[in-house]
Protein backbone atom coordinates (compact mmCIF):
# COMPACT_ATOMS: atom_id res chain seq x y z
CA UNK A 1 0.00 0.00 0.00
CA UNK A 2 1.67 3.28 -0.78
CA UNK A 3 1.07 6.64 -2.87
CA UNK A 4 0.41 6.17 -6.72
CA UNK A 5 2.90 8.30 -8.75
CA UNK A 6 0.27 11.03 -9.38
CA UNK A 7 -0.15 14.62 -9.26
CA UNK A 8 -3.45 13.72 -6.90
CA UNK A 9 -3.22 16.20 -3.68
CA UNK A 10 -5.78 13.60 -1.70
CA UNK A 11 -5.26 10.25 -0.82
CA UNK A 12 -8.57 8.48 -0.10
CA UNK A 13 -6.91 6.92 2.91
CA UNK A 14 -5.30 9.79 3.84
CA UNK A 15 -8.39 11.59 5.34
CA UNK A 16 -8.95 11.56 9.54
CA UNK A 17 -11.70 12.07 11.45
CA UNK A 18 -10.08 11.99 15.50
CA UNK A 19 -10.80 11.75 18.38
CA UNK A 20 -7.44 12.84 19.86
CA UNK A 21 -7.08 15.57 21.85
CA UNK A 22 -3.17 16.91 21.66
CA UNK A 23 -1.32 17.85 18.76
CA UNK A 24 1.29 14.64 19.56
CA UNK A 25 -0.96 12.30 19.56
CA UNK A 26 -2.84 13.46 16.42
CA UNK A 27 0.70 13.53 14.61
CA UNK A 28 0.64 10.21 16.22
CA UNK A 29 -1.88 8.77 14.77
CA UNK A 30 -1.88 10.32 11.35
CA UNK A 31 2.29 9.60 10.77
CA UNK A 32 1.45 6.02 11.64
CA UNK A 33 -0.81 5.64 8.98
CA UNK A 34 1.03 8.13 6.03
CA UNK A 35 4.42 6.03 7.30
CA UNK A 36 2.35 2.56 5.95
CA UNK A 37 1.44 4.55 2.57
CA UNK A 38 4.99 5.46 2.28
CA UNK A 39 4.48 9.20 2.27
CA UNK A 40 6.54 9.88 5.14
CA UNK A 41 9.85 9.28 6.76
CA UNK A 42 10.85 7.83 9.93
CA UNK A 43 10.73 10.74 12.30
CA UNK A 44 8.05 12.80 10.78
CA UNK A 45 5.73 12.86 13.64
CA UNK A 46 8.54 14.03 16.36
CA UNK A 47 9.88 16.91 13.65
CA UNK A 48 6.07 18.23 13.15
CA UNK A 49 5.76 18.45 16.81
CA UNK A 50 9.26 20.39 16.99
CA UNK A 51 8.70 22.67 14.31
CA UNK A 52 4.71 23.38 15.39
CA UNK A 53 6.88 24.14 18.60
CA UNK A 54 8.91 26.46 17.48
CA UNK A 55 6.76 27.98 14.40
CA UNK A 56 3.60 27.20 14.81
CA UNK A 57 1.05 27.43 11.94
CA UNK A 58 -2.48 27.80 13.47
CA UNK A 59 -4.66 30.31 11.16
CA UNK A 60 -7.28 32.19 12.52
CA UNK A 61 -10.12 32.68 10.56
CA UNK A 62 -12.08 34.09 12.82
CA UNK A 63 -11.12 37.67 10.89
CA UNK A 64 -12.65 35.97 8.10
CA UNK A 65 -16.04 34.92 9.46
CA UNK A 66 -16.46 34.39 13.10
CA UNK A 67 -18.92 30.99 12.83
CA UNK A 68 -15.49 29.46 11.05
CA UNK A 69 -13.44 27.34 13.34
CA UNK A 70 -9.31 27.57 13.72
CA UNK A 71 -7.20 25.64 11.33
CA UNK A 72 -3.70 24.73 11.20
CA UNK A 73 -1.54 23.96 8.24
CA UNK A 74 1.65 21.70 10.00
CA UNK A 75 4.25 20.66 7.99
CA UNK A 76 7.66 19.88 8.09
CA UNK A 77 11.12 19.98 6.12
CA UNK A 78 11.04 18.45 2.84
CA UNK A 79 13.33 15.73 4.19
CA UNK A 80 10.93 14.00 6.27
CA UNK A 81 8.28 13.61 3.18
CA UNK A 82 8.59 11.77 -0.15
CA UNK A 83 4.94 13.29 -2.03
CA UNK A 84 3.43 16.13 -2.08
CA UNK A 85 0.19 15.87 -0.69
CA UNK A 86 -2.19 17.75 1.71
CA UNK A 87 -3.60 15.45 4.79
CA UNK A 88 -7.48 16.69 5.83
CA UNK A 89 -8.03 15.63 9.55
CA UNK A 90 -11.16 16.68 11.33
CA UNK A 91 -10.73 17.41 15.51
CA UNK A 92 -13.54 16.46 17.26
CA UNK A 93 -12.34 18.03 19.77
CA UNK A 94 -10.72 21.73 19.97
CA UNK A 95 -6.98 21.50 20.37
CA UNK A 96 -4.67 24.40 20.79
CA UNK A 97 -2.09 25.32 18.01
CA UNK A 98 -0.09 28.51 18.29
CA UNK A 99 -0.85 31.38 16.08
CA UNK A 100 1.28 31.35 12.80
CA UNK A 101 1.41 34.89 12.29
CA UNK A 102 1.68 36.24 15.69
CA UNK A 103 3.17 32.96 17.88
CA UNK A 104 2.63 34.30 21.47
CA UNK A 105 -1.35 33.59 20.93
CA UNK A 106 -2.81 30.50 21.41
CA UNK A 107 -6.05 29.20 19.00
CA UNK A 108 -8.42 26.59 19.76
CA UNK A 109 -8.37 24.67 16.31
CA UNK A 110 -10.50 22.41 14.81
CA UNK A 111 -9.18 21.16 11.39
CA UNK A 112 -6.04 20.58 10.54
CA UNK A 113 -4.54 20.84 6.54
CA UNK A 114 -1.36 18.72 6.63
CA UNK A 115 1.25 19.87 4.27
CA UNK A 116 3.59 17.19 2.88
CA UNK A 117 6.16 18.94 0.08
CA UNK A 118 8.91 17.13 -0.87
CA UNK A 119 9.68 20.11 -3.53
CA UNK A 120 11.72 23.23 -2.34
CA UNK A 121 10.88 24.83 -4.93
CA UNK A 122 7.19 23.66 -6.10
CA UNK A 123 5.86 26.00 -8.62
CA UNK A 124 1.89 25.17 -7.26
CA UNK A 125 2.22 26.20 -3.67
CA UNK A 126 -0.46 23.90 -1.72
CA UNK A 127 -0.52 26.13 0.96
CA UNK A 128 -2.07 29.31 -1.30
CA UNK A 129 -4.58 26.29 -2.16
CA UNK A 130 -5.64 25.52 0.88
CA UNK A 131 -6.04 29.10 1.71
CA UNK A 132 -8.14 29.55 -1.66
CA UNK A 133 -10.27 26.96 -1.09
CA UNK A 134 -11.18 28.71 2.42
CA UNK A 135 -11.50 32.17 0.80
CA UNK A 136 -13.35 31.29 -2.02
CA UNK A 137 -16.04 28.89 -1.13
CA UNK A 138 -19.41 30.14 0.00
CA UNK A 139 -19.72 29.95 3.48
CA UNK A 140 -22.67 27.60 3.98
CA UNK A 141 -20.87 25.10 1.74
CA UNK A 142 -17.67 25.54 3.58
CA UNK A 143 -19.37 25.51 7.25
CA UNK A 144 -20.88 21.90 5.94
CA UNK A 145 -17.34 20.68 4.91
CA UNK A 146 -15.72 21.36 8.24
CA UNK A 147 -18.40 20.05 10.46
CA UNK A 148 -18.70 16.89 8.14
CA UNK A 149 -17.53 13.47 9.69
CA UNK A 150 -17.62 10.97 6.67
CA UNK A 151 -14.12 10.36 5.42
CA UNK A 152 -15.41 9.28 2.29
CA UNK A 153 -17.66 12.21 1.96
CA UNK A 154 -14.33 14.63 2.68
CA UNK A 155 -12.07 12.97 0.16
CA UNK A 156 -14.87 13.33 -2.69
CA UNK A 157 -15.49 16.81 -1.26
CA UNK A 158 -11.85 17.99 -1.80
CA UNK A 159 -10.95 16.28 -4.98
CA UNK A 160 -13.78 17.53 -5.93
CA UNK A 161 -12.73 21.63 -5.56
CA UNK A 162 -9.55 20.87 -6.23
CA UNK A 163 -9.86 19.13 -9.79
CA UNK A 164 -11.33 22.04 -11.31
CA UNK A 165 -7.78 24.21 -10.82
CA UNK B 1 17.25 45.30 -8.36
CA UNK B 2 15.33 45.44 -4.99
CA UNK B 3 16.20 42.33 -2.78
CA UNK B 4 13.99 41.01 0.17
CA UNK B 5 14.44 37.97 2.00
CA UNK B 6 10.84 35.79 3.09
CA UNK B 7 11.61 33.00 6.20
CA UNK B 8 8.98 30.23 7.41
CA UNK B 9 9.35 27.57 9.90
CA UNK B 10 10.05 25.24 6.91
CA UNK B 11 11.13 27.50 4.13
CA UNK B 12 8.69 25.75 1.47
CA UNK B 13 5.01 26.86 1.82
CA UNK B 14 4.95 30.55 3.96
CA UNK B 15 7.81 31.62 2.52
CA UNK B 16 7.51 30.79 -1.18
CA UNK B 17 3.95 31.90 -0.74
CA UNK B 18 5.03 35.26 0.45
CA UNK B 19 7.52 35.27 -2.32
CA UNK B 20 5.68 35.14 -5.17
CA UNK B 21 2.85 37.49 -4.06
CA UNK B 22 5.29 40.19 -3.39
CA UNK B 23 7.46 39.60 -6.75
CA UNK B 24 4.24 39.78 -8.65
CA UNK B 25 2.24 42.81 -7.00
CA UNK B 26 5.65 45.05 -6.84
CA UNK B 27 6.54 44.33 -10.12
CA UNK B 28 2.58 45.73 -11.24
CA UNK B 29 3.40 48.75 -9.18
CA UNK B 30 6.20 48.83 -11.65
CA UNK B 31 9.45 47.75 -9.37
CA UNK B 32 12.12 45.32 -9.90
CA UNK B 33 11.93 42.92 -7.18
CA UNK B 34 13.28 39.68 -6.35
CA UNK B 35 12.64 37.77 -3.38
CA UNK B 36 14.44 34.56 -1.73
CA UNK B 37 12.67 32.25 0.23
CA UNK B 38 14.32 30.02 3.20
CA UNK B 39 14.08 28.45 6.54
CA UNK B 40 14.33 31.20 9.49
CA UNK B 41 16.89 29.08 11.65
CA UNK B 42 18.75 29.61 8.19
CA UNK B 43 18.66 33.68 8.72
CA UNK B 44 21.92 35.08 10.02
CA UNK B 45 22.56 38.64 10.47
CA UNK B 46 26.03 38.44 7.85
CA UNK B 47 23.45 37.44 5.07
CA UNK B 48 20.99 39.48 5.74
CA UNK B 49 22.44 42.27 4.72
CA UNK B 50 22.94 41.24 1.34
CA UNK B 51 18.59 42.15 1.42
CA UNK B 52 17.30 45.68 1.67
CA UNK B 53 13.99 44.55 3.16
CA UNK B 54 13.22 41.23 5.55
CA UNK B 55 9.81 39.75 5.20
CA UNK B 56 8.89 37.85 8.20
CA UNK B 57 5.45 35.71 8.58
CA UNK B 58 5.70 35.70 12.19
CA UNK B 59 6.51 37.80 15.04
CA UNK B 60 9.45 35.53 15.72
CA UNK B 61 12.08 35.57 17.88
CA UNK B 62 15.31 35.98 15.94
CA UNK B 63 18.66 36.13 17.76
CA UNK B 64 19.70 39.11 16.41
CA UNK B 65 17.92 42.43 15.58
CA UNK B 66 17.89 42.95 11.46
CA UNK B 67 20.28 45.63 9.93
CA UNK B 68 17.62 46.28 7.29
CA UNK B 69 14.03 46.96 7.46
CA UNK B 70 11.85 44.45 8.33
CA UNK B 71 7.95 44.08 7.29
CA UNK B 72 5.55 41.76 8.79
CA UNK B 73 3.96 40.12 5.55
CA UNK B 74 1.67 37.12 7.06
CA UNK B 75 -1.59 38.58 6.97
CA UNK B 76 -0.75 37.95 2.76
CA UNK B 77 -0.93 34.43 4.16
CA UNK B 78 -4.65 34.65 3.79
CA UNK B 79 -4.48 35.20 -0.16
CA UNK B 80 -7.66 37.86 0.69
CA UNK B 81 -6.18 41.56 -1.20
CA UNK B 82 -7.75 43.81 1.39
CA UNK B 83 -5.50 42.04 3.67
CA UNK B 84 -2.46 41.66 1.57
CA UNK B 85 -2.75 45.61 0.36
CA UNK B 86 -1.22 47.08 3.78
CA UNK B 87 1.92 44.68 3.37
CA UNK B 88 2.31 45.76 0.01
CA UNK B 89 1.78 49.21 0.59
CA UNK B 90 4.24 49.37 3.87
CA UNK B 91 6.94 47.56 0.93
CA UNK B 92 6.76 50.82 -1.30
CA UNK B 93 6.72 53.07 1.32
CA UNK B 94 10.20 51.70 2.59
CA UNK B 95 11.45 51.28 -1.07
CA UNK B 96 10.28 55.02 -1.72
CA UNK B 97 11.84 56.37 1.67
CA UNK B 98 15.24 54.16 1.28
CA UNK B 99 15.72 55.60 -2.47
CA UNK B 100 15.69 51.33 -2.96
CA UNK B 101 14.20 51.72 -6.75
Amino acid sequence: MSIPVSHELFHPDAVFVTNQTSQAAIFQEVAAQLHQLKAVKPGFAQALLAREHDYPTGIDLSVLNSDYPNVAVPHTEAEFVNTRMIVPIKLMHPVMFGNMIDPSVQLPVSYLFMLLNDELDSQTNILAQVMDLITTTPTKQLTAFFNETNRATIYSLLSTYFSQD
Amino acid sequence: MIKILAACGAGINASHQIKDALEKEMKSRGYDVHCDAMMVKDVTATMIKDYDIYAQIAKTDMKFKPAIPVVDAGAILYRMPAMAKPVYDNVEKIIKEKGLN
